[in-house]
């Protein structure tokens, strides 16, 4: 290298260096591209391209030997300063390839020659390799043809001239051959060919049955037999000549094709290697038309196989769906080529395919236009193991047989030290590339797990994916790179994977973590980066609000901004809900609900200061306006009582009211269509429901994700058992069931159709919605469902639902609108749409009933089983035969109301059961749903409850009783429940006040014990109420549970009374 | 179940209505004519669906007098819609025009239909197929659709452009709650709120309050709601107490401040549709109480401007000494026994008939504007109406007095006096 003055010249002299290399191998690819070039020609060109490329051209001559023959830039005496490398074929050398320097130079890493250069020499030299196979290949198709047609008039021996080629040219490959044949014949069953099987291998049939535990004997094959051609004489005879040329030529290819089963069935082999075989098959064979179907799905299956999945099922519609060339692109994005084996894990497989088979599908009907998917980068699966062994973290790997508690517990310490841990040098040399190849898009690191959407396991949200604004110098960007994939990494040592695993018996599966890099979806927009919209989509719609909606008709889930909203339920924000199928049948369709449920706020990354933010949607647009991509297709103006596709110039974010509707989306560009065929196409070609992540940044279209379409624990179908005895049951229905499971249920509220019918008095019709809302806060929280007629939540005429805002049903399980027929129709329900969005943002499941018709609803049982109503709501008496309250443990003789709904069947069933029963009766765990409810909750709690009251300080606080109520007392409570409390007090404020504070402790303590215990952070867990003297006497707020005649408050001993 | 057990709205709208004329001795004819709509259509309404097939929906427009102008009343899309209730809101809308002694009679009808269950553009065909049945019986002066339930200005609009296309003119008087370009009325936005307090002005006029002294306790944070609140703290008045919706958890709510709350700070704390942000305004030093805080506040005057049936026997005893006078600014938010026992304590009831007057007052208006082709600006809009909604609530307190009636039957008296006393000159009777 020239002696340089700095380091800025030595690199720049390094760069021209690198520059020269790739000119030069870009030169060898063109003149081996002209296939036509005879050999020699080709040979004599590429000599003369090879001195440019290297350090000193002019003293530099390249020569090719091959085959007796020499090609060479110039004549010249050979000097000591030589670099060579062998041209091989089928692991056979052919000849050599050399680079000669004519006078001395400076002594570099191999005498006067770069380490590049040695790199390059080889490659040339293997391209050269693959340039004469490829000639041979084509020189002796075209001869076997040629043969072929010479010989077509002499029937006779018309195959001698093409096989006596085959075994001059490649003696090997006519051995194979022949074999082959004779196995042929036999299948076939021509009788002779069992002698010449026999004559080659000696084999006495019956040999080996004699003692099937002896080893066989090996045998010399007799290959003279094969030699003089036997096989194809008696091929000739039994199949015909033109059968056994046509077999004779394909086998030669599959035979040339062999190479690349071979590589990827070797699982040694690194990445590197099998990216060269699979682009050397495609640089051979081209689509490889020319073999067998047998052979093709052989290697697409063992190409799935190395890089995809190894489920059945995803390979069974892969191989249909995939071709070779489809996984270069693949191939090139695996980061760490050297080691790796190059398993891209459950999500990016998911995705990959789905992309063929839209692009696929696209090329066949226009409006589908290819579905585009974000530059993606791969980090193979064994990258987490790598990383384990390189800081020695071994340990981690047993954290999954630990204690949940424990898990729960370490998992921020595991985050710690993988984010403090070194990765290997390949690691951060590949993060390097992709740093350089991305720039400074925002990117996400996802977990794309071997485990991960496979089908049954859906893993949703439980390993992370982060979002870098990738901002900042190239070591900041590729500083927050590693720390991301580190704390991906974790994730699989997190507790809420592991306790999924366990549910689903799948903890002792060697997980591995793939990583998937891609770019984020979006454009900026000031000092955001957004995309315009982005969601997920569901092929099959579990979600009906309106009995015109099929489930076929799927659904999606939009948002502004980053898709991170649509994916879970949110509490405190609505996504809007669009039907593909129906893009018209909106869940709102009066301004005041459009309002009520449309997003209020939004996710985007912050550019500034490299963070993942929600902002209120309202503050983005004051800042950004209508800069805000595809603005018109987004938001909607609402004035005047009016809903408005907004004119952009005419729109002022300051003082226009603006609503996230989509309404321009929906209703104004194809977007929606287009969904709708995404969805059935590939619900169609994965034979199952799926569903999608997508982002739209206000010109296309961009695919996230796509999987079996997967279940919230509680929504996976539930079977619905048939052998229920009919006094059992409470209700069935046959409609527009969605799918679910019901937690087990203790009351239920029957608001009586008849009698609610015969109310004369309009205040008594509103005192029933009413009752129902003061029951709602009553009964415990989700184990009670609500039962009545028409349209809960009525606003219009009262007659035809109770009159209920949501915040009065708001701890339900469930809703169940009855419709009765009237004369001769049956009236509409209302599926919920008050308050549809709500229910469905809270997992409140929806049930029609049409009990005249084709559905069951047990009155009897409802009528004879003792109402609560009178006790609990004493003021209300006069209500109680409209509003029945029946407890099922009572009724039930200590059973639970078990609901199970089945969309698939459209089948539910509501019925009484044991609290201990396996759910489905017996049958095997569903899958998606998590085992029986474990008691440990309600007895963990009840011993924390007993513990409060006997540490409890009587005299000090004035408290006369301590009570325990709902799920605690009635041993339902699961791992977010509170424990409710009743303290009976003197009524002295000031002693209240410091009770108050006392339990507020205690509170805050258990929630954190909970939280360890179960992972869900509910902060305090005591809920305490309290009641004076006044109060018991009267019977009024909760005093209304002590001494109950049904579900009484139970007593706890307080400090050291009895 | 036995249908004539069971609540009907039409029979309690006719009950209501025989009491009243047995208070005035009304003769057997007017007793006839006014007791059942003069019209009744009953529609056959096909629709062609999306997916191309018809579906036929059921549809109504009675009208229940017309003696003293064009008819006038709601226009409703409800899937359970049942003829007696249409009945029943037909007279109710004769009486309330007449009470606000505006020259329109009484209608309503509608489809039944839910719109969730319709795209925009079948809700657009279902809007003109029902304006094609009944076009011969609307129109400008003879029966103006105005919108009900689920019925918004865009439905309007359509119902507008298909009459229009039926009679080859524009007739903008056709139809009421347009949006303002299309030929809506400014000032409708606060026309409901800033009428009753035009009301509370005159009655405390009468009783020689200044309205600076008197402090108030409001439910319901909505437009109407807040355009009450907004005058009357303008005209001097205290809010002490505002009941609302939370708005995080949608639970009923209660703010107070002992020293008044100003209609700004509320505004900011509240959504477009009236909630308040519970744990906001807590922090701004509002006391957040349960929701029906605000009928125990100590206040003078109570302003339930939310929901109906709100008072009832079970919670009237909460209601403080102190409160003199109750606004209903909704739909009856009195239960009759709770407003007994109010009575009998001296609680003086201005009745939602008067009080909640503006929202029609200000429909006449813009069917007025609209025949004109010339439109008010607000404050002419809102002028007019303070100057009618003073005369309506002057002409029912004088007659309550000088009969020693209630004033919610005095507006009953005078509304059935006026319609009848029409149908006298017209010689129907």
């Amino acid at each position: 290298m020239p002696v340089s003055d700095g380091p800025v010249e030595a690199l720049l002299a390094s760069l021209q260096e690198r520059a020269k290399e790739l000119n030069c191998l870009y030169e060898v690819e063109q003149i081996l591209a002209l296939i036509d070039l005879p050999p020699e020609d080709t040979f004599r060109r590429i000599v003369e391209v090879i001195p440019p490329g290297w350090q000193y051209p002019d003293v530099c001559c390249a020569v090719i030997d091959i085959r007796g023959q020499r090609f060479q830039t110039r004549p010249f005496s050979p000097t000591p300063w030589v670099l060579a490398a062998d041209i091989q074929v089928h692991d056979e050398v052919v000849g050599s390839l050399s680079v000669w320097y004519l006078e001395e130079r400076p002594p570099e890493d191999i005498g006067p020659f770069l380490k590049e250069e040695d790199r390059l020499i080889r490659t040339i030299a293997g391209r050269l390799g693959h340039s004469i196979l490829f000639h041979k290949m084509h020189e002796m198709r075209g001869e076997w043809e040629s043969a072929s047609r010479e010989l077509e008039a002499e029937k006779e021996d018309k195959w001698r001239a093409p096989i006596d080629l085959l075994l001059r040219t490649d003696r090997h490959l006519y051995l194979r051959i022949a074999r082959k044949m004779v196995n042929h014949l036999v299948s076939a069953g021509v009788d002779r060919a069992q002698d010449l099987l026999q004559e080659i291998y000696g084999y006495v049939a019956g040999e080996n049955d004699s003692d099937p535990n002896l080893p066989g004997r090996s045998r010399a094959i007799n290959q003279q037999i094969l030699l003089i051609g036997a096989p194809f004489e008696l091929a000739v005879h039994h199949l015909g000549v033109d059968k056994v040329l046509a077999l004779t030529r394909d086998w030669i290819m599959e035979d040339k094709a062999s190479f690349l089963p071979k590589v990827l069935t070797n699982p040694r082999l690194p990445l590197s290697e099998v990216s060269a075989a699979v682009h050397r098959f495609h640089h051979l064979l081209a689509d490889g038309a020319d073999l067998s179907r047998a052979t093709l799905d052989g290697i697409r299956v063992s190409l799935i196989r190395r890089f995809l999945s190894d489920q059945l099922s995803f390979i069974s519609v892969a191989k249909q769906e995939l071709e070779t060339a489809d996984f270069i692109g693949l191939i090139d994005s695996v980061l760490l080529s050297e080691s790796s084996h190059g398993r891209v894990g459950g999500k990016s497989a998911g995705l990959f395919l789905a992309q063929r088979i839209i692009d696929r599908a696209a090329a066949r009907d226009p409006e589908l236009e290819p579905v585009r998917v974000p530059r993606s980068w791969y980090i193979a699966s064994e990258g987490l193991m790598a990383f384990i062994e390189h800081n020695d973290l071994d340990e981690v790997l047993h954290q999954k047989y630990r204690e949940i508690a424990q898990v729960r517990q370490e998992y921020p310490n595991i985050i710690h030290l993988f984010k403090n841990s070194r990765f290997p040098r390949e690691t951060v040399k590949a993060a390097s590339v992709l740093m350089d190849e991305v720039g400074d898009n925002p990117l996400i690191v996802r977990s794309s797990s071997l485990l991960e959407d496979r089908l049954g396991s859906a893993f949703s949200g439980k390993y992370k994916s982060l979002f870098l604004a990738n901002q900042g110098n190239k070591n900041q960007r590729m500083g927050a790179l590693l720390d991301a994939i580190a704390e991906v990494y974790a994730s699989v040592f997190g507790p809420d994977p592991i306790a999924y695993r366990r549910e689903r018996g799948l903890i002792d599966f060697h997980e591995e973590m793939a990583i998937l890099v891609q770019e984020v979806v979006g454009a900026r927009v000031g000092r955001f980066f957004l995309p315009a919209a982005a969601g997920v989509a569901f092929s099959s719609n579990e979600l009906r609000w309106s009995p015109r909606i099929r489930r076929s008709d799927g659904l999606l889930r939009l948002v502004p901004g980053l898709g991170t909203r649509a994916v879970d339920r949110i509490a405190d924000d609505y996504p809007i809900l669009v039907v593909p199928g129906q893009p018209g049948l909106r869940v709102n369709t009066t301004i005041d609900e459009v309002v009520r449920y449309a997003p209020r706020k939004i996710d985007v990354i912050n550019l500034e200061t490299n963070r993942f933010e929600s902002l209120e949607i309202g503050a983005l647009l004051r800042e950004v306006g209508t800069a805000y991509p595809a603005f018109e297709q987004v938001f909607s103006v609402v004035k005047d009582d009016t809903i408005r596709r907004p004119v952009p110039l005419m729109v002022d974010p300051e003082r226009d009211e603006l609503v996230a509707d989509f309404g321009g989306l929906v209703t104004s560009t194809p977007f929606v269509a287009r969904v709708a065929k995404m969805l059935n196409l590939l619900e169609a070609k994965l034979g199952t429901p799926v569903d999608i992540e997508f982002a739209f940044d206000g010109r296309d279209l961009y695919l996230l994700q796509c999987r079996p379409q997967s279940f919230a624990a509680d929504d996976a179908p539930a079977p619905i058992p048939k052998d229920v005895p009919e006094e059992d049951v409470l209700f069935t229905a046959r409609r527009f069931v969605s799918n679910g499971w019901v937690p087990d249920i203790t009351h239920v509220v029957y608001v009586d159709p008849e009698a609610y019918g015969r109310l004369t008095e309009r205040s008594d019709m509103l005192a029933v919605g009413r009752a129902v809302g003061l029951l709602n806060k009553l009964l415990p929280k989700r184990r009670f469902i609500l039962i009545g007629p028409g349209r809960w939540g009525s606003r219009g005429d009262i007659k035809l639902g109770v009159n209920v805002t949501y915040s009065d049903i708001n701890n339900t399980a469930m809703l169940v609108e009855v419709a009765r027929t009237v004369g001769n129709y049956v009236p509409d329900l209302s599926f919920g749409t008050h308050f549809f969005q709500d229910l469905v943002e809270s997992s409140i499941r929806y049930l029609p009933l049409y009990p005249d018709d084709d559905s069951l609803l047990n009155e009897r049982l409802l009528h004879r089983s003792h109402n609560l109503f009178g006790g609990l709501l004493p003021e209300l008496e006069r209500l109680a035969d409209v509003v029945r309250v029946v407890d099922i443990g009572q009724a039930g003789g200590g059973r639970v109301l078990r609901v199970l709904l089945n969309s698939d069947l459209d089948e539910a069933i509501a019925f009484l059961a044991n609290p201990e029963e396996e759910r489905g009766r017996g049958q095997s765990q569903p899958v998606g749903r998590p085992a029986g409810r474990s008691d440990t909750f309600w007895r963990w709690r009840l011993r924390m409850a007993e513990r409060i009251a006997a540490e409890i300080d009587a005299e000090r606080f004035g408290v006369r009783a301590l009570y325990l109520i709902g799920s605690t007392k009635n041993a339902t409570a699961g791992p977010s429940s509170d424990i409710d409390l009743v303290v009976h007090v003197d009524g002295d404020e000031g002693r209240r006040r410091e009770l108050a504070t006392w339990f507020e402790g205690w509170s805050l303590c258990l929630g954190e014990l909970n939280y360890q215990r179960t992972g869900y952070a509910t902060g305090s867990l005591l809920d305490v109420h309290y009641v004076t003297d006044e109060d018991v006497a009267e019977r009024t707020s909760y005093a209304a549970k002590i001494g109950a005649v049904t579900d009484p408050a139970m007593e706890l001993a307080i400090g050291g009374k009895p | 179940m036995s249908e004539s057990s069971a609540f009907n709205p039409f029979e309690a709208a006719q009950a209501q209505f025989d009491r009243i004329a047995d208070l005035m001795g009304l003769e057997a004819n007017a007793r006839r004519l006014l007791r059942s709509p003069a019209h009744e259509h009953h529609l056959a309404v096909p629709v062609r669906l999306d997916s191309g097939e018809i579906e036929v929906f059921s549809g109504f427009r009675i009208q229940h007098n017309d003696a003293r102008g064009p008819a006038w009343g709601g226009v409703r899309f409800h899937p359970q819609e049942t003829v007696d209730t249409v009945r029943a809101l037909a007279m109710g809308a004769t009486w309330k025009t007449a009470v606000a002694d505006i020259p329109l009679g009484g209608s309503m009808g509608g489809v039944v239909c839910d719109p969730h269950d319709l795209s925009p553009a079948e809700q657009e065909r279902v809007c003109r197929s029902w304006v094609r049945r009944v076009a011969r019986t609307i129109g400008p002066m003879r029966d103006v659709p105005s919108p009900d339930i689920m019925a918004s200005s865009q439905h309007m609009t359509w119902m507008l452009d298909e009459y229009e296309a039926i009679v080859g003119e524009h007739a903008p008087g056709a139809v009421t709650g347009k949006s303002i370009g299309a030929g809506g009325s400014k000032g409708r936005a606060e026309a409901t709120g800033y009428g009753m307090v035009y009301v509370l002005r005159e009655a405390l006029r009468e009783r020689g309050i200044e309205p600076g002294a008197t402090t108030a306790s409001l439910q319901g944070f909505g437009l109407v709601g807040r355009h009450a609140m907004d005058l009357y703290t303008t005209i001097g008045g205290t809010v002490r107490c505002v009941a609302a919706l939370d708005s995080a958890t949608g639970r009923p709510i209660s703010v107070s401040r002992r020293d008044g709350i100003a209609v700004a700070e509320l505004l900011e704390l509240s959504d477009r549709l009236g909630g308040i942000d519970g744990g906001r305004a807590a922090e701004r030093g509002l006391v957040l109480d349960d929701g029906e805080a605000w009928l125990a506040a100590d206040v003078d005057i109570l302003i339930p401007a939310a929901l109906e049936h709100q008072i009832t026997e079970a919670n009237v005893d909460r209601v403080s000494s102190r409160v003199r006078l109750i606004l209903e600014g909704a739909n009856a938010p009195l239960s009759e026994a709770a407003e007994e026992r109010l009575a009998g304590r001296g609680v003086d009831v201005i009745p939602d008939l008067l009080a909640n007057a503006g929202g029609v007052i200000c429909s006449y208006f813009e069917q007025v504007q609209s025949g004109m082709n010339y439109y008010w600006t607000q404050s002419e809009v809102l002028s007019k109406l303070d100057l009618k909604l003073t005369s309506a609530y002057l002409d029912v307190s004088r007659f309550a007095k000088a009969k020693g009636l209630s004033q919610r039957d005095a507006a009953m008296v005078l509304a059935v006096d006026r319609v009848a006393d029409l149908c006298r000159q017209r010689g129907w009777l």
